[in-house]
C-alpha cells in the first residue's frame, strides 16, 4: 500500500466517489449499481504498475461519461415519449 | 433601545410563564413512562441553530447508526465505539471511503482527502467530528 503513488491513490478514491454519487440515480437502482462498482474497483486492486493504474483511471473516467450520457438519453426518451407518444 | 428592552422583558416574562408548565409536563411524563424512552425522545430533538453542542455519546451513536445501516459490515454486533473498520468490521478500503462519505452527509461537513485517509476506526471518526466546529 505504502509503495503506491499517493497522488494516484487520491485520484482513484476521487473517481470512486464521483461514480458513487452518479450511481444514486442509476435506472436499475443504487442497490444494483453499488456492488458492481465496488467489484469493478476491487478487481483492479492488484494493479501496481503506474501506467496500468492510469489507464484504469482513464477507463473509470470514460465510464463516468457513459453514465452521464445514459442519463441524458433517458431524459430525452422520457420527454419524447410524453410529447410524441412513440 | 426601547424596543430591545421591551423584547427582553417580554422574553423573560414568557419564560417565567412557560417554565412551570413545562416542568409540570416533564414531571407528569416521568411519572407515566420509564426513564429510558423519555431520554431517547429528548435526544431525537436536534437544535440545528445551536452552536456545536455535539456530545461524544451522540456522535458515537450516530456513527454507529450509519454503520448499522451499512450492509457490508460482517456482523452488526461487532459495531462498538472502539471498532476498527477493516480489522473488526471486515470493510475494505473502498467501503471505508463510503462510510466516510456517509459520515460527511450525516454531519453535513466536508472531510478533506488527507483527513479522510486518517479515519480508519469508529473512535477516529468520532474524534474528527468532535474537532470540527461546524459539524452538526
Amino acid at each position: 500500500m505504502s509503495a503506491l503513488n499517493p497522488e494516484l491513490r487520491r485520484q482513484v478514491i476521487a473517481i470512486y466517489k464521483e461514480l458513487l454519487n452518479l450511481g444514486r440515480d442509476y435506472p436499475q437502482g443504487f442497490a444494483y449499481f453499488r456492488p458492481r462498482l465496488h467489484k469493478a474497483f476491487m478487481g483492479n486492486a492488484h494493479l501496481r504498475d503506474e501506467e496500468a493504474i492510469r489507464s484504469a483511471i482513464r477507463r473509470a473516467d470514460f465510464v463516468k461519461k457513459e453514465i452521464e450520457a445514459l442519463y441524458y438519453l433517458k431524459r430525452y426518451r422520457t420527454l419524447r415519449k410524453r410529447y410524441d407518444g412513440v | 433601545m426601547f424596543r430591545t428592552a421591551l423584547l427582553r422583558t417580554a422574553v423573560s416574562a414568557s419564560r417565567v410563564a412557560a417554565r412551570p408548565v413545562a416542568r409540570r409536563a416533564i414531571m407528569s411524563a416521568r411519572a407515566v413512562v420509564a426513564p429510558a424512552p423519555r431520554l431517547a425522545a429528548f435526544k431525537s430533538v436536534r437544535m440545528y441553530s445551536a452552536a456545536s453542542g455535539l456530545k461524544k455519546e451522540e456522535v458515537e451513536g450516530r456513527i454507529m447508526g450509519i454503520l448499522q445501516g451499512f450492509d457490508k459490515v460482517n456482523d452488526p454486533s461487532n459495531i462498538k465505539p472502539s471498532a476498527h473498520f477493516s480489522n473488526d468490521l471486515g470493510l475494505d478500503s473502498l467501503d471505508t471511503v463510503e462510510v466516510v462519505m456517509a459520515i460527511e452527509e450525516e454531519f453535513s461537513i466536508e472531510i478533506p482527502d488527507k483527513d479522510a485517509d486518517g479515519i480508519h476506526s469508529v473512535g477516529q471518526a468520532v474524534e474528527y467530528i468532535l474537532s470540527q466546529p461546524d459539524a452538526n
